[in-house]
Order: structure tokens, then sequence, then C-alpha cells
């Protein structure tokens, strides 16, 4: 039977994850990376680029690179005019779905984010080919989304699976598939908060976990706030002017390597600029700050004082930055749980999920909560609430609707997510117009229209005129999604993008080797007490062996030559072996003496 | 013409006759459609009492969840997996209004006949009962909004809000403790009088509690 696997479709990173005699695993590719960078790159002649490679060429051909789609999931192109300020991609489109510009192409984010799950798929049926599996073929997956997702962002994603020819079995919040992965059901019962920090959004969810069950109790959120901000807070330190797109991404890479830096150390360097971890502390804490009122109101709504949440998990790439895990702390007075890696632990519980959904496992049960209100317009623009936020999924709700003017046989719904009372300030979902209402005196017909959100969190809409029990045909206009129409014809075109060959391929895996090899490199002759190492254990001229070897595969790297890659892969490999035993014995060293590695 | 209520339905699987409280045929164990005039209460198991043990309505919840969640019908036919849906929301549906005693009294009303009726007008007019402390209220407020527009500080009004609250906040505790010996009575087996009082202290209640609602968000501003 063919595979079912399930997805984390982050902002930066994508994983794809299955289960394998009852334990979620990572697919990883030959060298072990089960990270997929969510970035696409297009060629003039129509090559697609996804991944490593595409994030490379984020700094040869930024104009031609898409990344950090996410944050335009489900949006018009207003949504997100004061955020394009250093995106090297054009964006475009007139009221409804927002366009991406490359060359002379126009992309939707979904079909931005398809060829992200196209490349998944191909690396999970690559790896069921390489295990021996009778059936490699990857058709269904399970996708998750931040919980604060709303129906059109949601929506959109369930689209980019179609698009990539993926049935998708569900759409589940990130921080709901990370308790899964956790498994706290066997271990606890109690209350669960899940703080999750990612490249570009933010949840925290409240659980309760008895009898294998994970209700969530309520969610919160920001789906505009993550690793990408700080990045940005970074970058502005050393932007001093205008700049190419590709020194841009220049800047911005070296933005996310000090950032990862300080994670470890006091201090690193950004672009020759010393950055102390004081100094980035007092730069994030607005941003750290503004994840900290959603998990007040998400412990308001789920009616439970911090002081008896049981466990605190992390997860989400950001949540490895020291302030953010010291700032978690001390809200919920609990040491967070960080076992598992926050990078991979979504994914992980997406294949959980799957595999419950595959084979009727009833051991655990998700019990999630739409994380925003729905309503309708009523007269004057306010907002009329049909389902509460926090209720939990699926759920339903109805309105009674008539007409104002005599045998009129349609009516106009304007279906709206939020909490804010005017119409205006909530997120226009779709207009829906009601027909084939029979022809009757004004206020007599009496429409009910029934609202359900299935169980991804999905709306759909149903009416009927009660005198007569006609049902009504529900047309649906969604505000900012795609028509059912234009996913189908999106992926007859996706098979005509061939994909990259074979041997194209494997240049792109010695890349990524050669990557892995120069940022390891690079971090080691970034060590503050390099200067102290050479003197004392490197032989003379070593240093500057490595300096050059570095430099030449950094130049080889962009060929289209394997053999020539890896040839310098491995020279680089041997020229750094010894300076990589030294730092080692160093550091076990400083562990033995009781001394952090970053205070010496 | 007498009518006379079905007690049975039908099983769209197998054919066989269930019970209308059923989730399940008990002839093929197929999961049935949901009846037409479920209502929340029989639908958990519960008699229509105001007083309901929060442990045992979770623990009914999540063993029905168990029961009825799309998450196991994903193999199932589409039959079964729109009666799962259905089931399952309706679920939710009962839990969330039965979970808060306000809207478990707002929906006991509506089982009975005895919705409260009108409800954005109704909910603006003042209760005869309240007319006094609201009216003492308003001028008060009023002389707290013009000491605020004149720009004086948080300190010199808050408190005198606060006092200004007060009777009204008293009177909601005595409509909540109200709402607690009806629903006891109603729970011992009152019949339409206890429903009428329930139902006028219900409306009262809820005129306070938008009232003081009302107060807390304009001056949060």
């Amino acid at each position: 039977m063919s595979k079912v696997v399930g997805i984390d479709l982050g902002t930066t990173n994508s994983l794809v994850a299955w289960v394998k005699d009852g334990v979620p695993q990572v697919i990883r590719d030959r060298q072990g990376d089960g990270l997929v960078p969510s970035v696409v790159s297009f060629e003039d002649e129509g090559t697609v680029h996804v991944g490593r490679e595409a994030q490379r060429r984020l700094l040869t051909e930024a104009q031609r690179t898409v990344y950090s789609v996410k944050r335009f999931m489900g949006k018009g192109r207003d949504d997100v005019q004061d955020e394009t300020r250093h995106f090297p991609f054009r964006i475009g489109g007139d009221g409804g779905v927002l366009r991406i510009g490359v060359g002379d192409r126009e992309f939707t984010p979904p079909e931005i984010s398809a060829f992200v799950l196209r490349e998944l798929k191909h690396r999970a049926e690559t790896f069921f080919a390489e295990q021996g599996e009778f059936d490699n073929e990857v058709d269904r997956a399970v996708i998750t989304v931040p919980a604060y997702f709303n129906d059109a962002q949601r929506t959109a994603t369930r689209d980019a699976g179609r698009i990539a020819g993926l049935e998708v079995l569900r759409i589940i919040n990130e921080p709901t598939a990370a308790s899964l992965a956790y498994g706290l059901d066997k271990r606890h019962a109690g209350i669960i908060a899940v703080y999750d920090l990612g490249g570009g959004t933010f949840d925290i969810s409240i659980l309760r976990v008895e009898d294998g069950v994970f209700q969530v109790l309520s969610t919160n959120g920001d789906t505009h706030l993550g690793g990408d901000d700080i990045d940005l807070l970074l970058m502005d330190l050393v932007l001093d002017g205008p700049r190419s797109p590709e020194a841009v991404q220049e800047i911005r890479k070296a933005a996310i390597q000090a950032k990862i830096d300080l994670s470890e150390r006091d201090e690193t360097t950004l672009q020759g600029r010393t950055v102390t971890r004081a100094e980035f502390e007092a730069l994030i804490a607005p941003v750290v700050e503004r994840t900290l009122a959603p998990c007040r109101q998400a412990l308001a709504d789920a009616g439970v004082e911090s002081s008896s949440i049981d466990e605190v998990v992390l997860v989400g790439g950001s949540t490895r930055i020291p302030l953010v895990r010291r700032r978690v702390e001390e809200l919920f007075g609990k040491k967070p749980h960080s076992e598992l890696n926050p990078d991979e632990v979504v994914a992980l519980g997406a294949a959980v999920q799957a595999d419950i959904l595959m084979t009727g496992n009833r051991e655990m049960l998700l019990l999630d909560v739409t994380p925003l209100s729905l309503g309708i317009e009523t007269m004057g623009g306010v907002t009329s609430k049909i389902i509460m936020r926090n209720s939990t999924i699926p759920a339903t709700g109805s309105e009674m609707f008539t007409t104002a003017v005599d045998n009129q046989t349609a009516v106009d719904i304007h279906v709206l997510q939020g909490e804010r009372e005017l119409v205006a300030d909530n997120r226009s979902l779709a207009r829906f117009k009601l027909r084939g209402i029979p022809p009757m005196p004004a206020g007599l017909p009496r429409v009910r229209v029934q609202f359900q959100i299935d169980a991804n969190g999905i709306l759909s809409v149903t009416a009927s005129e009660l005198r007569t029990e006609i049902e009504q045909t529900v047309e649906v206009k969604p505000s900012y999604g795609l028509t059912d129409e234009q996913v189908e014809q999106m992926l007859l075109d996706s098979f005509e993008n061939a994909e990259a060959d074979f041997a194209a391929r494997l240049v792109i895996e010695a890349r990524n080797e050669a990557e892995n090899v120069i940022h390891a490199t690079e971090k080691s002759l970034r060590a503050p007490d390099i200067d102290q190492i050479e003197k004392e254990e490197l032989a003379a001229g070593e240093r500057k062996k490595i300096e050059s070897v570095l430099a030449g595969l950094k130049m080889v790297l962009n060929s289209s030559d394997r053999e020539t890659i890896q040839k310098w892969t491995q020279a680089l490999n041997d020229t750094t072996r010894h300076l990589a035993e030294v730092m080692m014995n160093r550091s076990v060293q400083a562990a033995l003496s009781g001394k952090n590695v970053n205070d010496m | 013409m007498p009518t006379t209520t079905p007690t049975l339905q039908a099983c769209r699987h197998c054919g066989a006759g269930a019970p209308l409280d059923a989730h399940f045929c008990p002839q093929c164990t197929k999961i049935l459609p949901l009846p037409r005039h479920a209502d929340y209460f029989a639908f958990l198991g519960l008699t229509r009492k105001l007083n309901i043990d929060a442990a045992d309505l979770e623990q009914r919840f999540r063993t029905l969840s168990r029961q009825f969640h799309p998450d196991y019908f994903y193999n199932a036919t589409p039959a079964e997996r729109r009666a799962s849906l259905e089931q399952s929301s309706y679920l939710n549906d009962a839990y969330r209004t039965l979970r808060q005693p306000i809207s478990r009294i707002e929906y006991l009303l509506k089982l009975e006949g005895m919705a409260p009726s009108g409800p954005a007008e109704a909910a603006k007019q003042v209760p005869p009962a309240l007319l006094e402390e609201v009216f003492a209220l308003n001028e008060e407020l009023d002389e707290i909004r013009d000491l605020r527009n004149s720009g004086a500080p948080h300190e010199a009004w808050r408190p005198r809000l606060e006092r200004a609250r007060q009777p009204i906040e008293v009177k909601r505790i005595e409509h909540e403790q109200q709402l607690q010996t009806l629903s006891a009575q109603w729970d011992a087996g009152g019949g339409p009088d206890v429903l009428r009082a329930l139902r006028d202290q219900f409306l009262e209640r809820n005129y306070i509690h938008n009232l003081l609602d009302g107060i807390e968000r304009e001056l949060a501003q």
C-alpha cells in the first residue's frame, strides 16, 4: 500500500516523518539532514530548485528565489505591505490572493509551498525505495499549521498539498502535534502549555491530557511573529544603506548565523561588528515580550492559573534562544521540556496523527479548538459571532436569515473570523450568495444557514429554507483563496514543470555536504579562543592552509562538477581534522574542570 | 389528530430499529446518524437537571469523543463519515453548552419552550427590579466620565467607579445565588412556575452582566 507521512511545512524549514513499528521518525537525506529549507528558486529556462540549493541561490540569484512564503499563505497584497522591504522577490496581485513575481512568472503562495511539498514527497519516496518497500508512492499526508492560522491560511495549506499531488488527510495544529510527539499521555495526566516560536509564527496552546485524550483548552498566538523578526533586527544593526538583493541576503545569512552563535556563546561577530549576548538580548526583548500577552490570554481563556500548569513544552527553532527559555520559565514557573529536537517534534507528531488516521488506533485522541471566533456581517457593519473561539472542533453554528423585499430569491452573506466588534477589523473569509429561495413576501422565508467547522478547522456552509425544506445552493467566493478550478489547473500545470534530473540532484547533494563542512569550519574559525589555539596547538601555517582550502571549496561550490566539489570537500575535511580534534579536547577538558566553554 | 412520537430510528446500514438516544446500531454496531430531535442532555446520557457534576461531564465527553471522532472513521463509508462528523460536532456543542451553568440554564429554558425571546432589544430594557440601582449608577457614571474627560488621573476616578459598581455587584451575586436556588428547585421536580422564575432571573442577570462588562470596556480604553 502507498505510504502516508506527516509533514511540518515551516516558514524556514520543512520536514517529513513517518511511523515505523509504532515509532515516529524523521526521513533524512543521504547525508542525514532532516531539514528541507522552505526556499524555492527558479532558473530562467524553467528549472526549479528547492531546499539547500535554493538557499544557496539566495546569495547569487536573490531575485529569482523565494523564502518565508508561509507568511503570505491566505493573504492579500494589502496585508503584507509593510514587511516586504527586505524580500528580494516581487509581491503583486490586485485584490484577492497575492502573487509572487519571479522573472516573468507569477506564483500564488500555495504554488510555491507545493514545490516544497513535492520535494518532501520526493525525499520520502526515495527513502522508501531505498528501504526496499514494496510500494514507495507517497500520496497522502497530514500537514501541520500554526494553531492561530485562520480559515484562509488553512485552506491555502490544503490547496498547496493538493497542487503537490497529495491528499491532505488532515490539517493539524503545530503545538498539538508536538504534544502528541512527546507522548505526554503515557507519563502524565495534567495541564500542559506548548510554547511554539518558529521562523515566522508564534503559538501558545494550553491542553489537558487525560485517558490518552489531548484536549486543547485554549490557543492563542501571532501568525506574524518569529525568528524572521529577530533576523531583521540583527540585519538592521549592520545595514547602512541601499544594497543589492544578494548583498542583503549575505547579511541575512550572517545575521542568522550570529543569532545561532549567541545561543551558545557570549559574543560573536556580525559583518565585522562584535555583538554581545547582552546587546542581542536587549535588541530582541520586545519580540520576546510580544509572545507573553498571548500566553496570558490563553491561560485566562482556559480558566487556569499559570501555577497549575504541570508541563511546559518548547517547540520551534527560536526556543533555543536562552532569553526565550528564561522568559517562558519565569511565566510558567516551570523548567520547560526540550528533550526532543524543537525543529523535529512537530513533524513527528504529524506522523503520529497520520498513523492514527490510517490504523484507527484509539490509544490517543487529539481534540483541538478553533483559534478565532466565526461570525457574519450584520446591520451597520457589526460582526455577529456564531462560533466562539476556543470551541472544540468539529463544531457547528447556525443563523436564521430572511428576505427584505417581496419575491427576493437570493441573500448575500459575508463570513468573518476574528474577535473584534466591527466587520472592518476582522478577517473577511468569504462572501456567500444563497440562491433559490422560493418567491414569498418579504420577511416570510426562513433560511437556516448552518456553519460547520471540521476537524481541520476549515469552514463549510449549507443552507435550507425551513418552510419549504428547499436546500439552498451556497456559492462561495473566498476573499483570499483559490477556487477549486484554480487548484485543479495548478495541479495539471505542475506536471509540466519536470523535476530536476537525477544528475542535477547528485550535484546538489554534493553541494549540501560541502556546505556542512564549510559551515563547521567557519564556526571553528569564529571561536573566541581561536588565536590562542593557533598559538598553542596548531602547526605553523596550519590555520592559513585551512583558510585557503576553505576559500577553494567555496569557489567550486557553485560549479556543476560533482567530482570537483567532492574532491575539495574531502580536502577541507582532511585539513581541518586536527583542528577539530584540538577543539574537541579543549571542550572535554573544560567540561571536566567544570568550566563553561564560553568562559574560556 | 393525536400525534405519536417515534421511539425508534431505523439504522441506515442494516435497517434495524435503534433507540432514539443510541449512538450506534445495536444490531450491526455502525454509527447512527444524528437524530433530528436530539437534545444535549439526552445525548450525553443525562437527565434534564441543572446541577451537573463537572468531572462526570468531562468523563462522558471524553468517552463519547473516543467513540465518534472523525479520526476513527477515516476509512469508513461516506455515510458513516458524515454521521461521525455530525455526532462529534453535536457532542462538542453539547459539552460546551452544558459545561457553564449560565448557558446550561439558557439551553434548558429553550428546550422547555421558555426561550428568552427578542434578544437584542429586551436586553437593553432596564428590568423593573433594578431601576433604582441603575439610575443611581448612571448618574455617578456621568460624573466619572466628565472627570475622566477633563483629564483627571486614573487614581482620581477609579476608586469612585469601584464604589459606584458596588450596589450592582451585590445584585449580581444575589442573582447568581437565586439562580442556584431555583436550579435546585427545578432539579427537585419544579414545574413551569420555577422555569418562569428562572427565566426572569436569567434575563436580569444577563442585563447586569452586560452593564458591568460595558463599564469595564469603556473605562479600559
